[in-house]
């Protein structure tokens, strides 16, 4: 995409490759599925065809297993671009993403109490009971709330981000929430164990309607509120004095910023797993082809981190048949390479990313 | 006018402010002098603003500084800092406008835009609107930040309205070219209703913009004058810590100090 392409014209661009993506992921798997029968499928779905018992096991694979997972992985994607974009712009540094900033691993930390504990009954968690299935996303947004708060709280002096504490209080933070669900996958039951180890790597196998509809909400919502902050994320590149010279309070921004956050990372992570790299990758990509603009990159970080999650499914459904590998795994394999090149880039740039 | 009121700033135990009280010259270039350490930047920090102090007032047209709006009080006046990086690379058209910010809600308007590039011919750079502004010197980056700050409270057309501009060290890491054009630029406002505060290091630089001077040393002011002439050697000689010696100029009659330990 080169640079003269309008920020408009790169999102529609995006659009039409996600739309594309999604009718192949549908498409493609176990069962195929042509576009033709997907609209056949929609429409009997819809009531406008009768539905027939000859086509009911393949109507029933694509509307309750392949739909749904189309759509969630495409939401989830949306969801951690933006989140990556949100991050940068609040650590003002193109490495931070969920992962690295403890937000990932505090959210599946607290999904993990709720799998291990709410089940039975006397439990520490049986409080938890009358939350029902919202257990797991609030508990995933309390325990990644609190990781980024720590983690934000710990690399700020006086108004500015140190990187280098940032990063190390991260490890720390991601340390001890590892440790915390580790712990738990020890002592679960084999099951709940086995629920917490697919999960860390991230999966769209459990994909239900429940959760494209709790993530598109999330997603929605906090795509709205971003958009509405972008201006506001641009004066941040100056810093916070500047920032609130500009009529903007830093305080409050960087508090609805972080709150936005976790809430988009809590639901993608409770509804999927731990996802890495991808919050990191999508808006550095876009930096690069286009423009560190906020009023563009929010809107495009949640179309690119579409299109890539719904290739990533596919690869996942189809690189070792009947098996599928963990959505997180691919993830990092890809965004770990990319990590080290802006690393390299930057060294080349004179640390261009490590001012505060 | 930009007045402060009984300020007083107090950090933990530590008096920052002591009972600071200045009314800053309408259109007139106001200097802040003082050795490190005397509470010129606090001064600063609280007269825009931005620190709330712990006793007194400031106000700006008789009306205090807490009964703006965060966006009227950015369209009321500006802050250029020594030196101001950007976290992410932007062309320097986007870094311009965030100038424009506090003046409109989701999309900038041609008005906007319009300003954004005479404020660029102002400071001579329009030329390299499209240029991302990492890739600048630092002179030329700190041209750019004036002119956002000259286009976050534009006053060039009719009707004007009093603004202030405050300068905290602008020149400090500039070659002398660019401190000169930076305080040039910065007087060419005072003839359309812009007062502007500035800290400046250089006594001799500050004595030949300024009209107005406010001479701090341990979080008070000690001195506040219009005439340069009328700072007295041995107040500059207590205050700095250092001996000092006039030179006239032979051609312009203007006085040059000169310092020694």
């Amino acid at each position: 995409m080169p640079r003269r392409l309008t920020s408009g014209q790169v999102q529609l661009l995006l659009g039409l490759a996600l739309v594309a993506a999604m009718v192949a992921s549908a498409g493609i798997g176990a069962f195929s599925f042509a576009p033709e029968r997907m609209l056949h499928y929609l429409a009997q779905a819809a009531g406008w065809l009768p539905s027939t018992d000859a086509d009911a096991l393949g109507r029933n694979v694509f509307l309750r297993l392949r739909l749904p997972r189309v759509l969630l992985s495409a939401a989830t994607g949306a969801v951690l671009g933006v989140s990556g974009a949100l991050m940068q712009g609040l650590f003002r540094n193109p490495i931070v993403e969920p992962g690295l900033a403890g937000t990932s691993a505090g959210a599946a930390f607290g999904a993990a109490l709720v799998f291990v504990f709410a089940g039975g009954s006397g439990s520490a968690l049986s409080f938890t009971a009358p939350l029902g299935a919202l257990a797991v996303p609030l508990l995933a947004f309390a325990g990644a709330f609190g990781a980024t708060m720590l983690v934000y709280r710990v690399s700020t002096a006086f108004g500015k981000v140190n990187v280098f504490t940032l990063l190390l209080a991260g490890i720390a933070v991601n340390a001890v929430c590892g440790a915390g669900t580790g712990f738990l996958s020890y002592v679960a039951r084999d099951p709940q164990a086995r629920n917490i180890t697919f999960w860390n790597l991230g999966t769209f196998t459990t994909a239900s309607w429940r959760g494209v509809v709790l993530v598109v909400a999330v997603l929605a919502i906090c795509l709205a509120l971003a958009q509405r902050h972008a201006k506001a994320l641009n004066a941040l590149m100056l810093g916070e004095d500047e920032a609130a010279y500009l009529g903007i309070d830093p305080g409050t921004l960087i508090f609805r910023l972080l709150v936005l956050n976790t809430v988009m990372v809590a639901a993608a992570t409770a509804m999927v797993g731990v996802i890495a790299f991808v919050g990191l990758i999508v808006p550095h990509v876009l930096r690069m082809v286009k423009s560190s603009d906020y009023t563009f990159l929010v809107p495009a970080s949640a179309l690119l981190g579409a299109l890539l999650m719904v290739l990533v499914d596919i690869v996942a459904r189809v690189i070792i048949p009947p098996a599928e590998l963990p959505i997180g795994i691919i993830t990092a394999v890809v965004g770990a390479p990319v990590f080290l090149a802006i690393l390299l880039r930057q060294r080349g740039e004179g640390g261009v990313g490590f001012h505060g | 006018m930009a007045e402060l009121r009984a300020v007083r700033y107090v950090a933990g135990n530590a008096v920052i402010l002591d009972d600071v009280s200045a009314r800053f010259r309408p259109g007139a270039f106001n200097v802040i002098l003082g050795p490190n350490g005397a509470g010129k930047s606090t001064l600063l920090r609280v007269a825009t603003g931005l620190l709330r102090p712990t006793a007194g007032t400031v106000l700006y047209d008789d009306r205090p500084v807490r009964d703006f709006s965060p966006d009227a009080l950015a369209r009321k006046r500006a802050v250029l800092s020594q030196h101001v990086s950007l976290a992410f690379p932007l062309p320097v058209r986007d870094v311009v406008l965030m100038g424009r910010y506090p003046h409109f809600g989701r999309a900038p308007g041609a008005h906007d835009r319009e300003i954004v590039s005479r404020a660029l011919d102002l400071v001579g750079m329009r030329e390299k609107g499209e240029q991302p502004y990492p890739t600048l010197s630092g002179g030329e980056q700190q041209k750019v930040q004036l002119a956002r700050v000259l286009a976050q409270i534009w006053n060039e057309d009719a009707p004007r309205e009093p603004k202030y501009l405050f300068l905290d060290e602008p020149t400090s890491s500039l070659d002398v070219h660019y401190q000169l054009h930076l305080l040039d630029v910065a007087r060419g406002l005072l003839a359309r209703e812009c007062t502007v505060v500035a800290i400046l290091h250089d006594l001799n630089v500050a004595f030949h913009y300024g009209d107005a001077f406010f001479v701090m040393d341990g979080g008070r002011v000690v001195l506040e004058t219009d005439r340069a002439s009328e700072i007295p050697p041995a107040l500059i000689e207590r205050v700095f810590r250092v001996r000092t010696h006039a030179v006239v100029d032979q051609e312009t009659g203007e006085r040059v100090w000169r310092f020694s330990l």
